[in-house]
Formats: structure tokens, C-alpha cells, sequence
């Protein structure tokens, strides 16, 4: 499911407050509703979909276990449910780094992974907020950024992969990052 | 004390273990540091919102359904949590009362439960694990309540508020995986309890994101293989929310239930 709306976002966190108090079919609610969303992390991460099961696997029985960590006014449930699944993940790359997707990047190549107008129509107001920011980074830091994010993979990874320096590529991500939170958070 | 260039720089670390690029050992020491400090907890979870809804723009991919059926084996729901056998007929009557039928209507319909409890020494329960569906007709009203027994590899359909079936039909049951075609469970009596056999397809297919559905066939059910007749009932599959008695119940019952209200 999408989840672009406020009340999305309510039910959401309600499913996983409810599974924190061990209500199992909230937890199977929950499940149903976000499995999908969090299955296509696992999948652009992990080039191998057996290893992508077993990532999605550990990360809803870890929010069984630690649903009642989870807390509303810290993060969204979808931000919350996004971390775990993303630890895991990165946890796995790093004991296995032959389990990443392997591609090379282009990082000045213009029709990189920019998102089409289409899909953003679908999305919500605070990723339209981050869009604009990153619309406003140099475009080597953007998508280096993006890559970074959906490949979980080390700056040596990303510099490799892009064929650039990794001095180069750190420089990237940390000026991309602080420009970033300087826009976001003005 | 903290220049404002070491604020950055933590701020970066902090950025940099959200994103993921860190290597095991740096990623390793941020972990530690977001559990012993609630300032370095903060920071990382302001990132994740700052970044996070990147992944808006990943599409969503269906797990196959056995990721459930394993999530439900790596918790052990079936077992109740204090690893103490239970064996009172309570514990099987909680089920049905999660079905949506009442412990009294249960006891009026003059109900066999027949409890056959492993009586099994301490600490060693047996594994059942429970999927269940409330199957609704188009009124809303549940025609039929499946509940699917994994570790038995069947299940058992019941009755609740079935509409009529014509003599010359049959009602069949079909496992809908999400965005496949439906798989025949098989043809079962639409009055009384029928209990099924669950094949290696079936099972590995049960789960949240797959459906049951009863469509009104030939006797003796559909010539094809996929549906003929009309679905007449609907319904989504869920674990057991209860945990139950951690011997293997089996449910006999003759069910002779009129209009029972709406589950």
C-alpha cells in the first residue's frame, strides 16, 4: 500500500502499537498492509530473493519482539518498520557483501533513477519536501545519495561502482547530507 | 566541549548510519551509541525521517505467502507462552469465541468437541499452527468459518450462516494467492463440517495476502479446474490471534445452526 495520508500514517501506527502490546491480529494486519512496501526494500537490496525472504522474515519477527519499543512520537510505524528492515538488511551485506545488488551507477548520466513525474504524484507531502531538496544538490550528490540509500552498500562499494575516487565519493554524500539537513530542517 | 565542527561531524556519523554506508565496525559503534545515549537516538531518528521516504519510489513486491506460514513457525504461536501445557476445554472454546460464536451459542448448539491433548510432558509441547478465515457472502453475513491447521496439514470448514445451495450443486472451496489464479481446496458440504486435506501447493500459499473463496459448481465441483459457477463468498486469512491449547484439538461438530447473528 501507499501510505500518503495522515490517516494512513494513524493506522499504521496503531496496528504497530496494538502488536507491541502482542495483539496478533494487528500483527497480521499490519503485516497485510505493509509487507509489500517492505518486501520491494529487501528485493532492490539483496540481489538473491531467497536471502530477501529470510531478511523480511527476521524483521517482522523482530517487530513482534520490540513492537513495544516502537514509539509515536518519535517516527511513523513506515519509518520505524523501514529502519528495522533496512538494519537487517545492511547487517547481511556486511557479513555477505557478495549478497548486494551488483550495478554500476552513472552519476552524471541524466536519465538516472530521478523519479518520473508519474510516480510522484502517488507519493506524500514530506517526500515531495525531500525531492525538492535534493533537487537542489549538485546531481553527482544526489544520486549518490539515492544510490546509497537503496543499495545499503559501503562508500568503497559506491565508489567502486560509480569508478570515482572514494575521497570523492565521502565528499559526495557528506556535503549532499549536511545541504541536505540544512534544507530540510530550515 | 563540542565545537560546532564536532557537531557536524556527529551529525554526520549519525546521517552516514542511517543511509548505510558505514562499514560493520562503524555501523557497530553507532548501534551502541543509540542505545546508551537518547541524544545520538534522537539524531538518527531524525534522519531516518529525513530520508526514509526515498523508498517511496521503490515498487512494492509481494513476498510469496510462505514467508507468513514462516514468521508464524519462527514465533512458535501456537505454543502458549508460558511453555505450560494447557489442557482445559476452555482454552479451545476461546477459538470459537474469537470466531465470532458466542461460548452460549456454542453450548446450545449441542457441540462434540472432541479434545484430543497430547499429554505431553513438561516443556515439550506439540507445534499447531492455526491460520483462520471468516468466509462472508455478499450480505456481509459469514457463511463459513475455515480454520487451517498447518502442522495437520488440513482444514476444517464450518458452517455459520450459509445461504441454500441447490440440491444439484456443489459448493468448492478455492485458495486465492494474491494475484494468481484461484487453486481448488476442494468440494465440501455447505451444511455441515467438512474437514480437507491440505497439499504441499496449498500450504505453501496460506497466508495474509491470499483469500478463500466458495463458488457454486456441478456436483462433485468444477470441470475445469478454475471456477464455473458464481463466488458466492469471500474472505481474508489470518494467524490465530489467541494462543490455544498446545495439544492437537480437533473439532467435531455437527453444526445445526439457525441464523446466527452476523459474526
Amino acid at each position: 500500500m501507499s501510505v500518503t495520508s495522515a490517516a494512513d500514517h494513524e493506522e499504521l501506527d496503531r496496528l504497530l502499537l496494538r502488536t507491541g502490546q502482542s495483539d496478533r491480529k494487528a500483527f497480521a494486519e499490519l503485516y497485510r498492509r505493509t509487507s509489500s512496501r517492505l518486501f520491494g526494500v529487501c528485493a532492490r537490496m539483496l540481489s538473491d530473493r531467497r536471502e530477501a525472504e529470510e531478511v523480511l522474515q527476521e524483521a517482522y519477527v523482530s517487530v513482534w519482539q520490540r513492537g513495544a519499543s516502537f514509539d509515536p512520537t518519535r517516527a511513523h510505524a513506515m519509518t520505524w518498520l523501514v529502519a528495522l528492515v533496512r538494519n537487517k538488511a545492511i547487517d547481511r551485506l556486511r557479513q555477505h557483501p557478495g549478497a548486494a545488488v551488483d550495478h554500476d551507477f552513472e552519476v552524471n548520466d541524466v536519465a538516472d533513477e530521478d523519479p518520473s513525474p508519474a510516480s510522484r504524484a502517488e507519493n506524500s507531502e514530506e517526500y515531495h519536501r525531500l525531492e525538492d531538496c535534493l533537487q537542489q544538490l549538485e546531481s553527482q550528490q544526489r544520486r549518490s545519495i539515492r544510490e546509497a540509500f537503496f543499495s545499503g552498500t559501503t562508500y568503497n562499494e559506491l565508489a567502486e561502482r560509480a569508478k570515482v575516487p572514494l575521497g570523492t565519493m565521502k565528499s559526495w554524500i557528506r556535503r549532499g547530507l549536511l545541504q541536505l539537513r540544512a534544507c530540510l530542517e530550515a | 566541549m563540542n565545537t560546532h565542527n564536532d557537531d557536524d561531524r556527529n551529525n554526520l556519523r549519525y546521517a552516514e548510519y542511517v543511509l548505510g554506508v558505514l562499514d560493520a565496525d562503524a555501523r557497530a559503534a553507532v548501534a551502541r551509541e543509540i542505545a546508551s545515549s537518547d541524544e545520538a537516538a534522537t539524531a538518527v531518528a531524525r534522519w531516518q525521517q529525513h530520508l526514509t521516504p526515498l523508498m517511496q519510489t521503490l515498487p512494492e513486491v509481494t513476498p510469496p505467502p510462505y514467508v507468513w506460514t514462516r514468521i508464524l513457525h519462527a514465533l512458535q504461536w501456537d505454543v502458549s507462552r508460558d511453555t505450560t501445557p494447557r489442557r482445559s476445554i476452555f482454552d479451545s472454546l476461546r477459538l470459537w469465541q474469537w470466531l465470532g460464536v458466542g461460548a452460549s451459542i456454542v453450548a446450545a448448539a449441542c457441540v462434540i468437541v472432541t479434545l484430543r491433548t497430547t499429554l505431553a510432558p513438561r516443556h515439550e509441547v506439540v507445534a499447531t499452527t492455526l491460520m483462520v478465515s471468516s468466509i462472508r457472502q455478499s450480505n456481509g453475513i459469514a457463511g463459513w468459518t475455515a480454520t487451517m491447521d498447518l502442522s495437520r496439514k488440513e482444514v476444517v470448514v464450518v458452517p455459520a450462516s450459509p445461504a441454500a445451495i441447490a440440491k444439484d450443486r456443489s459448493t468448492q472451496l478455492w485458495l486465492i494467492p494474491a494475484g494468481q489464479k484461484p487453486i481448488s481446496v476442494g468440494v465440501f458440504a455447505s451444511d455441515t463440517t467438512t474437514v480437507l486435506p491440505l497439499n504441499a501447493e496449498l500450504l505453501s500459499q496460506l497466508g495474509p495476502t491470499a483469500a478463500l473463496a466458495v463458488s457454486v459448481e456441478p456436483v462433485g465441483g468444477s470441470p475445469t479446474g478454475q471456477p464455473t459457477g458464481p463466488v458466492i463468498a469471500q474472505g481474508a486469512i489470518s494467524g490465530a490471534p489467541e494462543p490455544h491449547a498446545s495439544g492437537k484439538v480437533a473439532l467435531l461438530i455437527p453444526f445445526a445452526m439457525p441464523n446466527l447473528p452476523s459474526a
